[in-house]
């Protein structure tokens, strides 16, 4: 019944014989050794091996593991004009760096920045897909802005692009996208401003899920409730939280409740999922629940990743009545 | 050794050639511990040297024997295990180490580089240690049930080490933090765990602060329990100079003047304006101009050129303070 899916981005590489095979890829590319559709085709089997390994383990909503992505922002500031990827900085309280989106312009998209990776990952699995973009207020709030000098003009200038983003994928089948916006949670005296650019945002006509993470949506959890968007995605593990006694806050929306930490190794019991989900019942009805890993599982390694998603199966799973839901008849 | 404008750099330098290969190698198996270890004096033995024909007047062994500043000791403490990889960033990865049992110190992790260091030198050499919080914000988490409960716990190995390295001689250890300001609510617990390092020296003692915002922990840093800050400062545009206007620096500093990250070598008179810029807010006495960062990403005649560069501006500066005095 409680449905499991995942955020952002999975592990590039692992420690088996084939895992290292896009590493090597990139330095080989990088050195001039193979052209750039050697690298796509390695790109594409990264992906396809991603979505079957999520599958594989039980995950009833999948993305397209982020394979192409250095960070949260490189796709858009690679294809958008206006947009280049500058200095790195660390990524909040991760020791993992991004790249910098500096404006020198006005922003433009032709939308055609995710379409055919999101192509490629519908062909790789018949389950349930959903797409993802960054999030407008996080973009924002971490580039380096030479053109609008304004948080605001800017904030609305990244909807308006992710806009025609998240239209395009729509045309492309997508049915839902993620926007990943941790500075809702981060920098939470923006979140009015943050509403403004998801009614642009929502202007697509596609369901928008908002994940944040990171830090405890305890502040805006009311605001969130406000947002035109169909899902609502709380971090319960990297921080102290009220979060979840609060959850009738957000009424009419799916809550996507992060449950197992993608930022630490420990690996949380099904008992421990289990037990957080059957609180959040308390106040949400199992329809309107998803339960994911906090955020992008790329920052463990690649085996405990996959540890991370079977132990959140097994404790929707032991919700479930014990069903034993996890790798019994999973095809990807 | 002039009193004022004391030069030193951060820590790391940039491994030579021969030496990169050589750590290669023995990562395939195809050097022996001891051929690569006597290839890391020989580089060590080569940075001292430069280091003094240079000018700079505070050393560093350079940490031709380490990799990464936090899986260096984890691989040498017991309670760590070193965890499987994690990418950095664009195509970097590293194996990020796990805290996995309880802490301890079996021997002593640095002392005898630091030794070999001072033995070619009539100048002082540093001991360079991760500080505590770094150490925990910098590895994953499975086997203490807080945060603070693993700070602690690593503080007490850290000052084994730095009681270690000033029993051996070191009249000064840098303890660096460059995590302090990642979750800035729980700099009280940096702070509590730099107490139990330093609570016993008599040596002076520096933490190395970078790539950050050093804005969210300020002016409550200066609690941290050390004499000196060393803060980058020349690739933030000397910005947090500014803070220092609205609330006293109340310690020694280590300015960063020349940026690390860039191939680019600032001109001596824009160094210069950077200790210039320094001296507005701290006494030349306490004022001690280095790199932004350690070195170690750039190869080794930039970092040359680049200490070179610190060393010519602090000696500009100090005949400009004799003019005026």
């Amino acid at each position: 019944m409680i449905r499991t899916t995942v955020i952002g981005a999975w592990p590039k590489v692992s420690g088996g014989p084939t895992g290292q095979q896009l590493r090597t890829a990139l330095h080989r590319h990088d050195r001039g050794e193979i052209d750039d559709d050697t690298l796509d085709d390695v790109f594409d089997a990264t992906t396809r091996a991603a979505i079957g390994e999520m599958a594989v383990a039980g995950i009833d909503v999948l993305n397209d593991g982020q394979i192409r992505w250095d960070d949260l922002f490189a796709p858009f500031a690679r294809s958008w004009s206006g947009v280049s990827r500058g200095p790195l900085e660390r990524y909040y309280d991760n020791n993992t760096y991004f790249r910098q989106p500096v404006v020198a312009g006005p922003i433009s998209s032709d939308g055609r920045t995710l379409v055919r990776d999101f192509e490629t990952a519908r062909g790789a699995t018949y389950r349930e897909l959903k797409a993802a973009v960054c999030g407008p207020l996080t973009f924002a709030t971490l580039a380096v802005d030479e053109h609008y000098r304004s948080l605001e003009r800017l904030t609305l200038a990244v909807a308006d692009a992710l806009a025609v983003e998240i239209a395009a994928l729509g045309a492309a089948g997508a049915e839902l996208v993620d926007v990943e916006d941790p500075a809702l949670v981060a920098a939470a005296q923006h979140v009015d401003l943050a509403r403004e650019a998801y009614l642009r945002i929502a202007a697509a006509g596609v369901p928008i899920a908002v994940q944040t993470y990171f830090f405890p949506a305890d502040r805006v959890l009311e605001s969130l409730a406000s947002f035109p968007v169909a899902q609502i995605g709380i971090d319960l593990r990297s921080r102290g939280t009220t979060a979840l006694r609060r959850l009738d806050a957000v009424k009419d929306r799916t809550i996507v409740l992060g449950v197992v930490d993608a930022r630490n190794t420990r690996l949380e019991t099904p008992g421990e999922v289990a037990g957080l989900i059957e609180e959040a019942l308390k106040l949400v009805p199992a329809d309107r629940l998803r339960v994911a890993p906090t955020a992008g599982l790329e920052y463990l390694p690649h085996d405990v990743a996959v540890k991370k998603l079977d132990a959140l199966v097994a404790g929707a799973g032991a919700v479930e009545g014990g069903k034993p839901s996890a790798r019994a008849g999973a095809s990807a | 050794m002039s009193d004022i404008l004391l030069t030193t750099t951060v820590g790391s330098f940039g491994k030579p050639e021969y030496l990169q290969k050589a750590r290669n190698a023995r990562a395939r198996g195809k050097l022996s511990e001891t051929e690569l270890f006597e290839l890391e004096r020989r580089a060590t033995t080569e940075w001292i040297r430069a280091q003094e024909e240079i000018g700079l007047d505070i050393l560093v062994d350079g940490e031709m024997y380490r990799g990464d500043m936090v899986a260096y000791f984890a691989e040498r403490l017991e309670g760590y295990t070193i965890g499987g990889l994690v990418r950095s960033y664009g195509n970097r990865y590293y194996h990020k180490p796990v805290i996995s049992g309880k802490i301890s110190r079996p021997k002593p992790m640095t002392v005898e580089w630091f030794q070999f260091a001072q033995s070619l030198t009539e100048r002082p050499v540093k001991g360079m240690l991760t500080g505590p919080y770094t150490m925990l914000d910098w590895s994953y988490l499975e086997s203490y049930r807080t945060r603070r409960d693993a700070a602690l716990a690593l503080a007490e190995v850290v000052r084994q080490e730095a009681e270690d390295l000033q029993a051996a001689g070191a009249r000064y250890i840098q303890i660096d933090e460059p995590a302090i300001h990642a979750r800035p609510e729980e700099i009280g617990i940096a702070i509590e765990a730099m107490g139990i390092v330093t609570q016993n020296l008599v040596a002076k003692t520096v933490s190395h602060i970078c790539y950050g915002n050093f804005a969210a922990i300020y002016p409550q840093v200066l609690d941290l329990p050390v004499d000196r800050l060393s803060l980058a400062m020349a690739n933030y545009g000397y910005r947090w100079l500014d803070l220092f206007a609205r609330h006293p620096y109340t310690r020694e500093l280590e300015i960063g003047i020349v940026d690390v990250h860039s191939h680019e070598l600032e001109s001596v008179e824009e160094a210069a304006e950077g200790i210039r810029k320094g001296l507005r807010y701290v006494t030349p006495e306490k004022l001690l101009p280095h790199p932004d960062c350690g070195l170690k990403t750039r190869p080794v005649d930039e970092s040359i050129a680049k200490c070179r560069v610190v060393v010519e501006a602090a000696r500009l500066v100090r005949a400009e303070l004799a003019v005026v005095a």
